[in-house]
Parts: structure tokens; C-alpha cells; sequence
């Protein structure tokens, strides 16, 4: 901030707390925006202490705990980490969940950001508004739907998807069960059904950059491009971290689509760490070590959050 | 005219009034006794709150009727929708945890060892021999087949209400293209092939023999079952004199049953079990089945009603259900399933059981007890027009019920119980749904050429064995 | 809507006979623009179009191959018996409670964490923020059981429409978002205030939640569309048929033992997904207004 001397106001006369807190000095304002600031947390911090921190806690501590609720639990201690490091089946969604991220983030950050350019700058508003619409759509659909609409969609033997690629000569597909295409599969349908949230996030960091910036980035071709590179890019910095944090984040957490489409299968090639957890506890009334396996993702998720963060630092540019 | 009207709704509020007051203060009294100690439920003349596990679109007319029988008591519906049996054991465990479980729920096969062996249900075996003038009707009229999969360690556990078994069905179009009949009672597994290879390629040119799912009921099950052998090894706990010497004396097919299936160690590689995966998985490699799918099903439905499948295992849950799904009476048909090294069927059944300790055992009793009688039964919901699951009631399957919407074979869904009395429940001890989720993983791995049927079912027996090993206390020892 | 950009160079036009259309790209860089955004769409609707087909058609037609689009005799029966089989209008409504009631309290408490986030300094203010975006990290089915025993036992509202309501009211995610519309908000306007004698209440509410509006429209929309499509939660909150959203309904359809009929689901999800998309094309107006306004300040 800049340092400058503020003039005293001319307002009314105040009580003695509100003019304490009022006060323009500088001293004052430090006070006033710390005090808002604790104020303005306090509906988000105690929401967020009393329905997702403290479900947490419990759940981390119910990981020393062999628990399936109809006993009351017992403490084992560590035993649910040690086997949790022997589980060869966690470390394949483990490693399953990294592939669905790696594969399923960038091309939702490639897509959403190419799209939400190329629709902006647009020069028709009808033709914007359809595609906004067009794309957005998936977003809207629940996961009931999309389990019943792609269960079809992607059947090997009576699907519309190989149909139509039959026509073009390609042999059918086993789309859902086949360990080298599945996770392919489940990456594309993740793509569709989420594209839309990560191109409107794009969509409002794109209109919030200057127009002249746009205009100038209008010319096709390399020298466009090069535009593209050294100026939106770098004043869509913000945005870029703010989706790629949250898409990452979401989809390490990858649950809906895989369990809607292939229960994790064939064998595990498409089981994610949350389908683990979920498995494990409520199927195999094993609370404790799902809680273990909720554990370590969460630390997993933490690392790969602040290695962003810490990264970012390098290339996110703020006003 | 006026001021008389008045009157009389001021009584009825007055009446209500007093109602709510009385069933609030029982509810303290409960509270107050079980804080205390938790012995005694409150005596019958008490109002009664019973919190049910149950669609009111299904029981609505049972509720009405119960209310007439019993007027303190009130009937809670607790609607648990859930897709698969895990959705529904995720309410059931989040609500027990929370200390507010329903004091009538329902459990399928899958459920009801875990439900029994963790101390949940409660055993109704006493109380079945203090009811005999009550349930004898009943008793008579459903097979002993359905009866004994709700035994565990000599107790009884539930009442069955409907069952599944595994069948086979026709759609008679594509039959008809092929130029075949419903076969007989006593078809075999290759009548079986020469069927589905029949029915394959026709209808418009993609339709498959025969299709199934991915799942524990009615997947390859039906085929291990007919070759003589279980996914588990099978084994009857002692005891059950009492249920079969008492209600089942004079019926042939209660011989040589004992109380309740125990499955006392995993033998899923044998070589039986390794014929029939190899069987299944020929199907598929020779182009007469479809890809197999994980499901509920509702996929393989569509395909059937659609014209794309032959032949695919159901139970008489399908003879509504494929009315409802827009099938045509005489669109489809059942029989038997084929005969292979036996001609064992598999089965499912489903049955309320009541919360042990919850504090309203008396009164759940009394109503699950109501719920055994014909009358009653016929009320229910899925029973009605589209018969939705099929009824346990010898007496309730009958031509009346199927001439709408069921096959011209109905009758072979009794008769499976009947005709076949070794018929027996899908393996599923507490741990089912883990077993459940180690069977259809090393299936799909089969199915889809990535494993040989052999290495599948390798793979599937030592993960078995690790699950047994994690389960000491199963099977119980007396 | 770049009108300015289009006037400028327009030097290609001037060539042809005729008056090319507004929406008519001008060189072929953006023809293949203006394809790659089309096709994306064809891929995106498509299923849409199947199941809006396949819902109009009787089950036996259901899935033809080929596959026809367009369907030859509407049959509208799979709809109404949508409407016989679940209380439709009831559980439409319940989730239109549900979900105004969030988007309303998230937009509320997520722009005040997040202007304080990004705009105040206090101590604490990092650790605070690093609390919030850790509860993002954590899914929701391992907590599911824990908030159920507090919803239930110590605040007693299980089975009502709280219980949906009040756990959804604080969130990471928007408080995140908001954070980052704020963060990019210059600091000119906020010095420009404070000569004008504004107080710090006056400057977040009159300079700077108006400047985020492009956030508040995002959080707004996302969050009504994610609160509606929520399944687990209700599954295990809600007991009675009559307080369902509309969610509970649509796997209600597929009936018991999923003996339901494939058209009448796909029928309840167009039905069901109807008012979103109306929500949405209505609010998109408000949507892009949000975005636009925040693009003036450049």
C-alpha cells in the first residue's frame, strides 16, 4: 500500500466505540479491517469447523480404529496404515487416480480455455449464446443421468458410439471393459460432463481482462498466438490457478463416473482411491480403514495443492 | 347445521390433541425407562410409534389396515432408496450410528447373516413357537426351501415375504424367428447352446443368444449351480428340529433340512467351478452373448424388451417388470433352468426383520406377524397388477396373478421350489457384499479376455481366503 | 458484442458482392474456429438429443440401431407416468427450496470470506485460509456419517429440508473463487475510495462486491446446478417420499429390483432437468451481465 496521510472526515458525530473503530488513522484502519476481517470469517469458519473439519477429525481418528458400527470400536493402532502400504489394490488407484488426473485436467484446461477465447471473441451474440448454452449443458445433468444415458451410449455390442464408428470402418470397441481403453473412457465422459464448469470459470476470468488486451490478441496466425502466450495468458493467471487447483482437487476425488459406468472394473483398472474408501467402509463395514485411505488422500491432495501453490508463485501475476 | 359441524371438528382436534399428547408422553416413558435401564417395552395398549423400512406407495393399503386391527399404533415410513445393496446398508449404518434405527427393516439374502450375526435382527424363534396358531397358515403355505435361508445358528431371523430364483427367459419373437418353442422342464445345457446360437444374428441382425450381468444373483451363478458346486462350500448348521418338526411334519421337502446355511470356506477354483466360468466365457467368445456388464441390470432389460436378447436369467420380478418396461403379454416366457451335472437352482429371498434392543420389539412383532397373513399380503404394492418380486405364497402364485402380465410358464416359478427342492440361496455370509465385490471383480476379468477363466478363479479363491481370514469369528462355532 | 474489433478490419468485406452476416466468420482462421467450436457442441449435445429421442418413444423402439433421432411417433406416455409413479411437483419443489436457500447463503457468507481473504489483512489470515481450502481435500462420502450423527442427534433436524440446507451454507470452494476475483481487483479503486472518505463496510460494498459480480454469477450458477444433482446426501438425510428432491425421485423410477422402465427414467431426468436449464438460460443473462460488468473495469 502506499503510505500517505489520510485527511480526518467531516462525519457525524459517532459513539465512542464506533469512533475507536472508525478511526482514520492509520492505525485505525488496520484496526477496522482486521476486526472485519475476523467478522466477515466468522459465518464460513464456524459452517466449516462444525460440518466439514470436525467430520474430518473424527474420521482421521476413527483410522487407528477398527470400526463397522454394529461393534463399538477398537483401537488397533496403526494396523490399518500397515496394511494400507501392503494393499497392493490401493496403490493401483493410486495410480489409477493420477492417470484419470493428469489425462482428464488437461484436456479440461486446454478445451475450456481454447473455447472460452474462441467464444468470447466471438462476433455474434446469438452464436455465443448457443455455444455458452451448448457446452454448459452436461453440467447440468445429475449423476443418475449420466449413468443411465452413457451405460448405452458406450455399449460395445448395441451402443450408438461404436455404430457410428462401424460406419467408418473401426471394429468395435470395448469401451468400458478393457483395461487399456477403460480409464480413457471414464477421462472422456469426465471431460463432457465437467467441461462446461471449468469453460464459464475461463469464461469470467476472460471477460475480466481489458479489451484492448483482446483486441490485440484478434490477429490469427503465429503472431496471434505469440500474443496469446505473452499477454492473456499471463493476465489469466489467476484464473488458471484458481481452475486448476479445483479441477485437480475435484478429481482426485474422482468417484461419480467410474462407479456409475464400471463399479472399478475390469478388475480394478478403473477403481479410484475415493471408490477405495467408499468401498471399504461402507461395503466392507471397515470404517477404520477407509478412514486410513481417506487419510492418506487428503495428505496426498495437500502436497500437490501447496507444490502448486509454491509453484505458482513463479508464473500466477496479480494486479 | 352449523354450530353441530363445529362441534364436531372441535371434538376430532381435541381427540388428535390428545393423541399427540399421549404418544409425545409415551415417547418420554420410553425414553425415561431405556435411559434407565431398557428393559420392558411399553405395554401394547401404549401408542407405539414404529419406524418402518418401507415405500408408502407400496404399503399404504397395509398401513390403512393395520390401523384398523391396532389404533395405538403408528406406522413411520422410513424410505430408503438406494441403487445396490451397499447404497442401502450406507442409510442403514448411517442411521444406526447415529442411534435412530428403524425398528422394521428389510433385508434381502445379501443382508441377513450380516444383520443376524452382528446382533441387529432379532431372533424370532420363541416368539414363532408362542405365535404356532397364527403362522401355521402361513407356514403351510410357503416352502420350506424359502424358510431355511432365514435360519441362522438354529434361530430364525425373518418371515420371507418374496424371493427370486434365477430362471430362464425367452423372448417369444425372437423364439419364433428361430423357429423354437419354450423348451421343457427337462432341457440341458446343450439344448441350451443350440438355443442361444439359434437366436443369434436375428431380429434385425444384432441379437445375442443370450445375455447376463455382472452381479452376485443371476450372474454365472445359476451355471456353478447346475454343474453341482458353490462359489463357498455349503454346509447346514445343526438344529431347525423345532421350526420343521412344528410347522413343516407332513411336507417331503422339509426332510433333511437342518438351521440355516453356514458357508464354512471359499472354493471358488475347483474344477467344476473353472467348467462353468469356461462355459459362460465360451459364450462370449463364440459371439452368443453379448459384453458383459457390472449392474443392477436395468441395461440388460432394455436390451430384452427391445428385441436383442433370446434368453438372459430373471426371476418373477421380470414378469412385471417387463410390463412395465412396455412388453407385451405373451412377448416373453420362462422355464427352468438347464440342466447341466444337476438342475439346482439359485435363489434370493427378502424379509422384514425387527431391531433387537430398539426398544418396540413387542409391537414391530405384532406387525410383521400381520404382514404373514394372505389377506394382507395381497395388499401390497408389488404384488398387485404388475407383480413387481414374486410372492412366497404358494397359494398366491396362481393363474389369477399372472393372466395380465406374466409368462405362460408362471407356474414355473414355484415349481422351481416345488419340483426342485435342492434349490438354494446365492452364498452370503456376513460378509457378502465383500465377497459380492471379489466375485464379480475376477469375473470381469474373465469375461473380458484379460484373465483365462483358470487364473480368474485362482486369483478370486486366494483373495477369498485372505477375506476368511479377516472374518475369524465366521462361521460362528456353537 | 466485439462490434468495435469488427469495424476496424474490415478490409476483406469491402471485396465482396454480398453483405456477409453478423455470425459469418471473416478469414479462414476463424472458419476453423467457428468449426472446432461446433463440433465440440455436436459432441456435447448429442446425448442430449438420445435421450430426449429415446424418451419419446415407446421401450420396444428404444434402441434401434441405426439410431433414430428424430422421433417418428411422439409417445408422451413415458411422461405421464413419470408424474404417476412419484410426487413429481413435491419433490421438484423441495429441491428448488433446497437449493435457492444455499445459493443464496453461499453467495452471502463466500463473498464475505472471501473479500477478507483477499482484501483485509489480519493475523492468522494464511493458516485460516489453508483450513478452508483443506476442507475441499476431503470427500464427502468420509465425512457423511459424522455430519449425519450432528444433523440427527444434536440438532434433531434429520428428514427435513435442513438438514439439506444448513451443512451446505459455508463453502471452500466459493470462498476460493471469491478470493481470486478479489485478489485481481486493482488496488487503485480501493486508495481512490479512501480519499473520498469511504470506511472499509462502505468499501467492500459499494466498489468491490459489485466488481466481483462475474465471481458471485459463477458461484451461483455452479452451486444451484450442484446442490441439484446432489444424490448421497439426501440418500441418507431423507426418510419420507414427500420431502425427496427431485434426485431420490428420478432413481425411484427405476424401481424396485430396477423393474422400471428405461423410457420413463430417461423421461423423468428431461422432465427433472428442464427447470435447470430454464434456471439457466434465465439466469445466463444475469450470468454474462456479471461477466460483462466486471470486463468494464479494464
Amino acid at each position: 500500500m502506499t503510505s500517505y496521510t489520510v485527511q480526518p472526515s467531516e462525519g457525524p458525530r459517532r459513539n465512542a466505540l464506533v469512533r475507536w473503530l472508525a478511526a482514520d488513522t492509520m492505525n485505525g484502519i488496520k484496526r477496522q479491517r482486521a476486526i472485519l476481517g475476523y467478522t466477515f470469517l466468522i459465518p464460513t469458519i464456524v459452517g466449516l469447523l462444525l460440518f466439514i473439519v470436525g467430520p474430518m477429525l473424527f474420521t482421521f481418528a476413527l483410522s487407528f480404529f477398527k470400526w463397522n458400527v454394529f461393534r463399538p470400536p477398537e483401537v488397533i493402532g496403526f494396523a490399518n496404515f500397515e496394511r494400507l502400504f501392503s494393499d497392493p489394490r490401493v496403490f493401483v488407484s493410486f495410480r489409477n487416480t493420477f492417470l484419470l488426473v493428469i489425462m482428464t485436467v488437461t484436456m479440461l484446461e486446454v478445451l475450456a480455455m481454447s473455447l472460452a477465447l474462441a467464444v468470447h471473441r466471438l462476433a455474434s451474440r446469438a452464436l455465443g449464446y448457443f455455444f455458452r448454452t451448448a457446452y454448459f449443458l452436461p453440467v447440468l445433468l445429475s449423476g443418475a443421468a449420466v449413468a443411465v444415458t452413457l451405460g448405452y451410449l458406450f455399449h460395445q455390442d448395441f451402443g450408438v458410439i461404436n455404430y457410428y464408428l462401424g460406419k467408418v470402418g473401426v471394429p468395435k470397441i470395448a469401451w468400458l471393459t478393457d483395461s487399456n481403453v477403460v480409464l480413457w473412457t471414464i477421462s472422456l465422459t469426465t471431460v463432457w460432463r465437467n467441461m462446461g464448469f471449468t469453460f464459464i470459470i475461463y469464461l469470467g476470468g476472460v471477460s475480466s481482462l481489458p479489451s484492448e488486451v483482446l483486441e490485440a490478441a484478434q490477429v490469427d496466425g503465429a503472431a496471434g498466438w505469440r500474443r496469446i502466450r505473452s499477454i492473456v495468458l499471463p493476465l489469466l493467471s489467476p484464473t488458471i490457478l484458481f481452475a486448476t487447483v479445483t479441477d485437480i482437487i475435484k478429481m482426485l476425488q474422482f468417484f461419480d463416473e467410474p462407479f456409475i459406468m464400471t463399479r472399478g472394473g475390469p478388475g480394478d483398472a478403473s477403481r479410484t482411491v475415493v471408490m477405495m474408501m467408499y468401498e471399504n467402509a461402507f461395503g466392507n463395514l471397515d470404517f477404520g480403514y477407509g478412514s486410513a485411505i481417506a487419510l492418506i488422500l487428503f495428505a496426498v491432495i495437500m502436497i500437490v495443492t501447496g507444490v502448486q501453490f509454491v509453484l505458482s508463485r513463479r508464473w500466477v501475476f496479480y494486479n | 347445521m352449523q354450530r353441530k359441524m363445529s362441534r364436531r371438528e372441535m371434538l376430532k382436534a381435541t381427540a388428535a390433541g390428545a393423541a399427540g399428547l399421549a404418544s409425545g408422553l409415551s415417547a418420554a416413558t420410553v425414553l425415561a425407562s431405556d435411559a434407565a435401564s431398557g428393559f420392558a417395552a411399553p405395554p401394547l395398549q401404549d401408542a407405539v410409534t414404529i419406524r418402518f423400512q418401507e415405500s408408502e406407495q407400496e404399503y399404504a393399503d397395509v398401513v390403512a389396515a393395520y390401523k384398523e386391527v391396532a389404533p395405538n399404533v403408528n406406522i413411520e415410513f422410513v424410505n430408503i432408496t438406494g441403487v445396490d445393496h451397499a447404497e442401502i446398508a450406507s442409510k442403514i449404518l448411517a442411521q444406526l450410528a447415529a442411534g435412530q434405527p428403524v425398528d422394521i427393516g428389510y433385508a434381502a439374502t445379501e443382508a441377513t447373516q450380516l444383520y443376524a450375526g452382528e446382533g441387529l435382527a432379532l431372533p424370532l424363534k420363541n416368539r414363532v413357537m408362542d405365535s404356532q396358531a397364527d403362522l401355521a397358515e402361513y407356514f403351510s403355505d410357503v416352502s420350506p426351501v424359502l424358510v431355511e435361508t432365514d435360519l441362522y445358528q438354529d434361530d430364525l431371523y425373518q418371515l420371507p415375504r418374496d424371493f427370486n430364483a434365477a430362471n430362464m427367459y425367452f423372448n417369444t419373437a425372437l423364439l419364433t424367428e428361430a423357429g423354437l418353442e419354450v423348451p421343457g422342464e427337462e432341457w440341458t445345457k446343450d439344448d441350451f447352446v443350440e438355443y442361444a446360437k439359434a437366436m443369434t444374428g436375428i431380429g434385425g441382425g444384432d441379437s445375442f443368444g443370450y445375455g447376463w450381468t455382472n452381479r452376485l444373483w443371476g450372474s454365472w451363478t445359476p451355471w456353478f449351480f447346475v454343474n453341482d458346486t458353490n462359489l463357498l462350500a455349503e454346509e447346514r448348521a445343526p438344529g431347525g428340529e423345532w421350526l420343521w418338526g412344528t410347522f413343516y411334519k407332513d411336507d417331503p421337502n422339509a426332510a433333511g433340512r437342518g438351521g440355516g446355511w453356514l458357508w464354512p470356506a471359499p472354493q471358488a477354483n475347483n474344477p467344476a467351478m473353472v467348467e462353468a466360468l469356461e462355459f459362460v466365457v465360451s459364450l462370449t467368445e463364440q459371439g452368443l452373448t453379448p459384453v458383459v456388464e457390472l449392474g443392477g441390470g436395468a441395461t440388460l432389460q432394455g436390451f430384452f424388451t427391445s428385441g436383442k436378447l433370446g434368453m438372459t436369467p430373471a426371476g418373477g420380478f421380470w414378469s412385471g417388470g417387463l410390463t412395465n418396461a412396455g412388453m407385451e403379454k405373451g412377448g416373453f416366457d420362462v422355464q427352468f433352468w438347464p440342466k447341466w451335472a444337476t438342475q439346482r437352482h439359485q435363489l434370493g429371498v427378502g424379509a422384514a426383520w425387527i431391531l433387537n434392543g430398539g426398544g418396540n420389539e413387542d409391537a414391530a412383532w405384532e406387525f410383521v406377524k400381520f404382514n404373514t397373513r394372505k389377506d394382507v399380503m395381497e395388499m401390497i404394492g408389488f404384488f398387485g397388477e404388475r407383480t413387481r418380486t414374486t410372492p412366497v405364497r404358494r397359494s398366491m402364485n396362481n393363474e389369477e396373478r399372472y393372466s395380465k402380465t406374466g409368462p405362460a410358464n408362471w407356474h414355473v416359478f414355484y415349481d422351481t421350489l416345488d419340483k426342485r427342492p435342492d434349490t438354494g440361496p446365492i452364498p452370503a455370509p456376513t460378509f457378502s457384499i465383500e465377497e459380492t465385490n471379489i466375485y464379480t471383480r475376477y469375473t470381469s476379468l474373465a469375461t473380458s479376455g484379460e484373465m483365462t477363466p483358470k487364473d480368474a478363479l485362482d486369483g478370486m479363491q486366494s483373495e477369498l481366503e485372505a477375506l476368511y481370514a479377516r472374518n475369524p469369528s465366521y462361521p460362528p462355532s456353537n | 458484442m466485439q462490434s468495435t474489433t469488427v469495424s476496424t478490419r474490415d478490409t476483406a468485406q469491402a471485396r465482396t458482392r454480398f453483405r456477409r452476416p453478423e455470425w459469418l466468420p471473416r478469414n479462414p482462421g476463424s472458419w476453423l474456429q467457428l468449426l472446432l467450436l461446433s463440433v465440440m457442441a455436436v459432441f456435447t449435445l448429442m446425448p442430449f438429443v438420445w435421450v430426449v429421442s429415446t424418451s419419446l418413444r415407446t421401450p420396444a423402439q428404444s434402441f434401434t440401431v441405426p439410431p433414430e433421432w428424430i422421433p417418428v411417433d411422439m409417445d408422451f406416455s413415458n411422461y405421464t407416468r413419470v408424474f404417476d409413479e412419484i410426487p413429481f411437483w413435491n419433490q421438484i419443489l423441495n429441491s428448488f427450496a433446497i437449493t435457492i436457500s444455499v445459493v443464496c447463503g453461499q453467495l452471502l457468507t463466500a463473498s464475505l470470506a472471501g473479500y477478507a481473504f483477499a482484501r483485509l489483512r489480519f493475523r492468522g489470515r494464511n493458516v485460516l485460509f489453508w483450513i478452508v481450502l483443506a476442507t475441499l481435500m476431503i470427500p464427502g462420502q468420509a465425512t457423511i456419517i459424522p455430519v449425519f450423527i450432528l444433523i440427527s442427534r444434536v440438532f434433531g433436524l434429520s428428514d427435513t429440508l435442513w438438514a439439506l440446507i444448513i451443512p451446505g451454507i459455508s463453502t471452500a470452494f466459493g470462498t476460493f473463487l471469491l478470493r481470486q476475483y478479489f485478489l485481481q481487483i486493482p488496488n487503485d479503486f480501493e486508495e481512490a475510495a479512501m480519499i473520498d472518505g469511504a470506511n472499509q463496510w462502505q468499501i467492500f460494498r459499494k466498489i468491490y462486491l459489485p466488481l466481483a459480480s462475474p465471481g458471485l454469477a459463477i458461484l451461483a450458477v455452479l452451486t444451484f446446478n450442484a446442490k441439484w444433482n446432489d444424490y448421497f446426501t439426501p440418500l441418507i438425510f431423507m426418510n419420507t417420499k414427500e420431502r425427496f428432491p427431485i434426485t431420490l425421485g428420478i432413481v425411484d423410477l427405476q424401481g424396485y429390483m430396477a423393474t422400471g422402465s428405461i423410457s420413463v427414467v430417461l423421461a423423468g431426468i428431461v422432465l427433472s432437468t428442464i427447470p435447470v436449464i430454464i434456471i439457466y438460460m434465465f439466469g445466463q443473462r444475469y450470468l454474462i451481465e456479471g461477466l460483462m460488468m466486471g470486463g468494464l473495469k479494464g
